[in-house]
């Protein structure tokens, strides 16, 4: 439209930067100074060299100069159609828009003033950026960990599987708690909680190794997605229960961003020695799953 | 008559294989929809929210719905429970079901769903301030029928409830961009100024705090703008809620870090700057960098440094 093409000969002629002239004259000088440096060269090549080493030093870093300190081409065009840059004026618009430079999400403004005025009242339920119907979803595979008979010496464990979806939410926590250590139906005899391997013990909120079979107690290790891999390292590391009416309930399970079915696995070992009393030691743990806002 | 020792033998079988008694460990699956309920509401008001809760497991249960108060969040928007906490303004919340009230079992039945119909009254006289709560809803368990040696688990699942009692729509509050800094790529800094290589994507980091009354909002741009202000790169701030008297990490809209990928033509100083404007704060920061191609200058500065030794060194005498 702007233009017309050409032969090539035509353009090569138009483009070309040859000038005879000039480059002759500079051949000219350039021989003249080859002679020069073949001279030079004869007698001592380092200096050929550093001489032209400066010359191509000052070159690269005028070069690189010159390329820091450019005017900016204006190729991206900040307005367009598709574009809503100032947040504060978007109102009844939303979704992502992108381009190479550009990667925005806003959502859909409930400012009404006058509804507020009136009804006195503005509800936003949901999350406005996922535009999901998924509800917040938590599942576990078995409620009931039936331990069996405890050998002394001789670890019994149980598993069961923790899954999380999000839906709509951003991101989640499990935590966990117990409502006691298992105990007796008395109340006065417990297994208490582990402290992991005596060379480093392990606390509600730092998972340690436990594989001797001489220390006791009852704990649990969690591996999966959205696990802590930092802390349970491997199926080896273990925590005790927080205990309600004490302690906080500790995270198990945390992400920040869309979970889909993340899936996670909880042993639970319990380990006692000779000298534990007889009985049915029974306790609750309680998974609590709440989505972030 | 021989046959019927044998046959009454594999009929007995059969009946043992084809009517198994049913053995299966309890499991649990539970959906509470919607996860979050954002209210801003006068005093003396009153609003309704359905939440629906919906049983996955393939038997009945037992739950209980509660309330509970939360004022504390960690830096990623998920709120502090402690199960013991009250507060006075609990009175506030109640179920409008004809059948389940709070802190009461109720029963749901498999793959089915109840809708808890939360009436939530704003006495005229309330003060003006946020309240943070999370509805839990309880798995209903007693061991007092367990008859096993082990653990009974149970389960709860939450929803945020975020109110804002004022009447204005958007009462104002104070928010501060904590800190804007550079955590991957190949910079280094000096002075107030960042030096960064111009061919290696670098990425931020950056929170912000609310240290106002009501809870705020992070709509907002992330941007590098190279001279004269002129943007050369700009992502959107994922909009996640602020609470009051706590801090949150700013994220893009993909919940990571802010990301710039420069090139050869991005030189020169540029700013990177997070910029929020909700409807009741604004904060801004920034930072300045100078871009520049460090790799490959070293690369090229090392290959002349070789080049030069190899030719500096004397040429073997035949």
């Amino acid at each position: 439209m702007f233009g017309y093409s050409r032969s090539h000969q035509a353009q090569s002629l138009t483009v070309s930067l040859f000038e005879r002239p000039s480059i002759q004259s500079i051949s000219n000088h350039l021989s003249s100074n080859l002679n020069i440096t073949n001279k030079l060269t004869q007698k001592t090549p380092y200096l050929y060299f550093f001489k032209h080493f400066r010359l191509i030093l000052v070159i690269l870093l005028f070069c690189l100069f010159t390329l820091s300190f450019h005017q900016p081409a204006y190729a991206d065009t900040l307005v367009s159609p598709s574009f809503e840059i100032d947040m504060s004026t978007i109102n009844i618009t939303g979704g992502n828009k992108s381009s190479a430079s550009y990667k925005l999400s806003d959502t859909v403004g409930q400012t009404i003033q006058g509804r507020f005025d009136s009804a006195g009242y503005i509800v936003k339920a949901g999350f406005q950026y996922i535009h999901s119907i998924t509800p917040f979803t938590f599942t576990i595979s078995n409620l009931d960990l039936n331990y069996g008979n405890l050998v002394p010496g001789t670890p019994s464990l149980l598993t069961n599987i923790l899954t999380i979806t999000t839906g709509s939410a951003f991101g989640y926590t499990v935590r966990a708690i117990e409502d006691h250590p298992l105990r007796l139906s008395n109340a006065l005899t417990t297994i208490p909680d582990t402290s992991c391997d005596l060379a480093s013990a392990c606390t509600q909120t730092d998972a340690t190794v436990w594989a001797d079979n001489g220390r006791y107690g009852f704990g649990y290790n969690i591996q999966g997605s959205d696990v802590d891999v930092s802390d349970f390292v491997d199926n080896t590391y273990f925590r005790p229960f927080p205990i309600q009416d004490t302690d906080s309930p500790a995270v198990v399970m945390s992400k920040a961003g869309i979970a889909t079915a993340s899936a996670a696995t909880v042993t639970y070992k319990v380990n006692v020695s000779g000298s534990q009393a007889a009985g049915v030691y029974q306790n609750n743990i309680q998974y609590i799953a709440i989505p972030s806002f | 008559m021989k046959f019927i020792q044998p046959l009454t033998l594999i009929i007995t079988a059969l009946f043992l294989l084809i009517t198994p008694y049913p053995v299966s460990a309890g499991s649990y699956g539970l959906s509470l929809n919607p996860p979050l309920l954002k209210v801003n509401i006068r005093p003396g008001k009153s609003i309704t929210q359905v939440f629906t809760i919906t049983n996955l497991s393939s038997d009945d249960k037992f739950l209980v719905a509660r309330v509970i108060p939360f004022s504390e969040t960690d830096s990623r928007g998920n709120p502090e429970i402690d199960l013991k906490k009250t507060a006075p303004w609990l009175s506030y919340f109640s179920l409008a079901n004809s059948n389940i009230n709070l802190g009461s079992p109720f029963s749901i039945k498999a793959n089915a769903s109840e809708q808890l119909v939360m009436s939530i009254n704003i006495p005229p006289t309330a003060i003006l301030r946020d309240i943070y709560a999370t509805l839990l809803v309880s798995t209903y368990s007693n061991l007092t029928g367990l008859n096993y040696q082990g653990s009974l688990v149970s389960a709860t699942i939450g929803s945020n409830i975020l109110i804002t009692i004022h009447p204005e729509l958007n009462p104002p509050t104070l928010l501060k961009i904590n800190e804007l800094t550079p955590v991957s790529g190949t910079f280094f800094k000096f002075g107030n100024y960042y030096f960064a290589d111009s061919i290696t994507p670098i990425s931020f980091i950056s929170s912000v705090e609310n240290s106002g009354n009501f809870i705020s909002e992070t709509k907002g741009l992330f941007k590098i703008t190279g001279k004269n202000d002129t943007p050369v790169y700009l992502e959107g701030i994922l909009p996640v809620y602020v609470v009051s008297n706590t801090q949150r990490i700013l994220m893009n809209t993909d919940g990571k870090n802010f990301s710039f990928n420069p090139n050869l033509a991005k030189l020169g100083f540029h700013k990177a700057t997070i910029q929020i404007k909700t409807d009741n704060a604004n904060a801004e920061s920034s930072i300045d960098i100078f871009f520049f191609p460090f790799k490959m200058s070293l690369g090229l500065f090392l290959a002349l440094g070789l080049l030069g030794l190899i030719i500096r060194l004397p040429k073997p005498k035949p």
